[in-house]
């Protein structure tokens, strides 16, 4: 529940528009879902936010220790949009247990560099390398993560076609390909990990992606969504200026519904918050106007980023 | 009225778990969002009734087969609760539960639901508990016939064939599928892992059959960009312009099975002749037909990406051009490594 807030404040704040919610009282709802360490400290390796109150734990603030609960963990992809949220929200960050949150991550990593998404085990790729990353660089801290393996990973997860798949031997795909070289660039590894020649290729899958809109894998039907998976990648790789803007734009706002409002993948389709979201932000991309900024790699507003970086400062000064 | 009625129906029906007798023991457990909560989906009465018994039983940490059917009743609410589906694996365990007959459960539910994430993963850890791959590959097989570029269908057969060491037939049935469908770039990927896992590319009969297979599938259908991916990513190794004759081969479909991509391979052999510098060729000659492609791909072939090709030119005038260097008059200054991008300056990883 927690990534479909993110994807609705996310869109109100690139449409600028965030002034319609009620943000204390968002923060207080997302800090209530943060799996805080208990009393004993026997869970740290399960910190970090849950996606929603599902499990019952009793409402808490984030105010005081944890609550036990032998099914109550964190989730990687809960973890990453509850900060986003709180940084959008304008919150100092300052109820976030980041040492737990970083420890409940450590324990997420597996030998091959991949994350799990919960401590109890899921399956494992590149979309939550993506969402460590996120956290790491949010709470501008890579102890959270075997940074090498990570790494290890990305590499092993190119194609022969030179995009990038979800892991090892998978067909190469637009969402992970962005999950990878966003994680990279967050690193500050892109040209470190890649050579030139291999960005080169890289460029040209991810340009290929463009029918109008874009799709995700040769020869599949475009999608909303991968207007921004790909465009962000490729302005990551400093040549999303070189698309058909045009065309692009085009078939965004063929997919928006003229009823209800909202984007879907296709045109004709049901809107939904996720599609609405990555459709705002392809039109961003593009530098549609009154929709603000977008930061490709780690998909919040430059507002908002502005904001994160002011706090980071803010706690270098503190540590020195 | 009607509706009325119908609810009532409905209520006698439906006997909530609230009101079993069986279920007397156990106070539901009600979500709690707080005194101010933000997100509030409409659960059906129904919906609300098993899951408040699902957090009780999760607070209980039950183990029992009465936990275990309700984790039946509520993976069919909602299949997507990771939660769920981890207790259910706990309770499999604990009551040593027929794991023939959660395979045969499983099945039905991948059938319904073949893009969710947690089914197929309780199918890959079911099948590890067995240590029996048997039944995979046939029921990849099938769910692959209804969409037969299902990601987490192809996650799932590649881990089986890795982890138990299948790769018997898999050629075979990779041809199968290129047969009905030679764009299907789910087909061609798994082409690539398996040959990579088996005989590999350095043998050079293989690469010839390979190329030979993909030129082939390009004369039945110009226009496939999955053909054309596949034949330079197998080539990138050796180099596409050390392959003998395969300038010629391509340069003779031009004709015939005209595409971007054939135009673009080419653009690639060229710069990968200019690249090692191969004495095979005339560099100038490379040069020059380099960028008359990119050219002939910017203003006709493949008008979509006409500035990314001038892009491209511009870049092999850079790089191999004997010229001062070349920028589009929309260019800003040569950026210090991406400078147009947000400053990351993270701190050291």
């Amino acid at each position: 529940m927690l990534t479909i807030v993110f994807f609705a404040l996310s869109g109100l704040d690139v449409l600028d528009a965030l002034d319609v919610v009620d943000k204390p009282g968002l923060i207080e709802w997302i800090y209530s879902l943060q799996v805080l360490p208990t009393d004993d400290k026997s869970n740290l390796s399960r910190c970090g936010f849950r996606g929603s109150s599902h499990i019952g734990v009793p409402y808490s603030s984030s105010k005081g220790p944890g609550a036990p609960h032998t099914y109550d963990s964190g989730h990687v992809a809960m973890t990453y949009t509850g900060l986003a949220c709180l940084v959008i929200l304008g919150d100092d960050l300052s109820r976030v247990d980041k040492e737990a949150c970083l420890a409940g991550l450590r324990a997420l990593q597996l030998e091959d560099g991949s994350f799990y998404a919960v401590p109890e085990g899921s399956e494992n790729d590149m979309r939550f390398v993506y969402c460590a990353a996120c956290i790491c660089f949010m709470l501008d801290d890579w102890s959270g993560m075997d940074c090498q393996r990570a790494i290890d990973y990305i590499r092993r997860s190119s194609s022969y076609d030179s995009g990038i798949g979800q892991g090892a031997g998978l067909e190469s795909h637009g969402g992970s390909t962005f999950c990878a070289v966003a994680s990279l660039c967050m690193m500050g590894k892109l040209q470190e990990v890649f050579s030139e020649r291999e960005l080169k290729r890289i460029r040209r899958w991810c340009m290929f992606r463009q029918q109008n809109g874009f799709h995700g894998r040769p020869n599949k039907p475009v999608d909303t969504c991968y207007s921004f998976w790909v465009g962000a990648t490729l302005q990551l790789l400093d040549v999303f200026q070189y698309t058909n803007f045009e065309k692009n734009r085009n078939y965004i706002l063929s997919t928006q519904d003229r009823l209800v409002g909202g984007f879907a993948k296709w045109p004709d389709s049901h809107p939904d918050p996720l599609h609405t979201y990555f459709g705002i932000c392809g039109l961003s991309l593009i530098g549609e106007a009154e929709l603000r900024k977008v930061h490709p790699a780690l998909n919040i507003s430059m507002r908002a980023f502005e904001s994160l970086r002011q706090l980071q400062g803010a706690w270098r000064q503190k540590s020195t | 009225m009607p509706y009325q009625f119908y609810k009532l129906l409905f209520n006698v029906l439906v006997f909530y778990f609230r009101d079993r007798k069986e279920w007397a023991d156990l106070e539901p457990v009600p979500q709690d969002d707080g005194p101010n909560p933000v997100v509030k989906i409409a659960y059906s009465e129904k919906f609300t009734d098993v899951f408040d018994m699902f957090r009780a039983l999760l607070q209980n940490d039950e183990k029992s087969e009465r936990a275990f059917a309700l984790t039946t009743e509520a993976i069919d609410l909602n299949a997507a609760n990771y939660t769920v589906w981890h207790y259910r694996r706990v309770l499999l365990q604990a009551l040593d539960k027929d794991l023939r007959e959660e395979m045969k459960y499983i099945t039905a539910i991948i059938e319904d639901q073949p893009k969710n994430y947690q089914v197929w993963h309780h199918r890959r850890m079911v099948v590890e508990w067995l240590n029996d791959p048997s039944e995979e590959l046939q029921f990849v097989a099938e769910i692959l016939s209804q969409d037969a570029k299902n990601y987490h269908a192809w996650q799932h057969r590649q881990w089986v064939m890795q982890e138990y060491k299948l790769w018997d037939g898999e050629l075979e049935y990779v041809e199968e599928l290129l047969e009905e469908d030679v764009r299907n770039n789910s087909a061609w990927n798994q082409r690539h892992f398996v040959i990579n896992h088996t005989s590999g590319y350095s043998d050079s009969s293989i690469l010839d059959r390979e190329v030979q297979y993909t030129l082939k599938q390009i004369k039945k259908a110009p226009h496939n960009e999955s053909a054309w991916n596949y034949l330079n990513g197998i080539l990138q190794d050796g180099g596409l312009s050390s392959f003998p004759g395969l300038l010629e081969q391509v340069t003779e479909l031009q004709d015939t099975c005209s595409s971007p991509y054939l135009t673009a391979f080419l653009v690639d052999l060229y710069e990968d002749a200019l690249e090692t510098n191969s004495s095979s060729y005339d560099q100038q000659e490379m040069f020059n037909k380099a960028l008359e492609l990119c050219k002939f791909l910017a203003e006709e072939k493949d008008t979509i990406r006409r500035e990314y090709w001038n892009y491209v030119s511009r870049s092999l005038q850079n790089t191999y051009g004997s010229g001062d260097p070349v920028s589009a008059s929309s260019d800003p200054p040569p950026p210090p490594s991406s400078s147009q991008l947000p400053d990351m300056e993270p701190s050291d990883p």
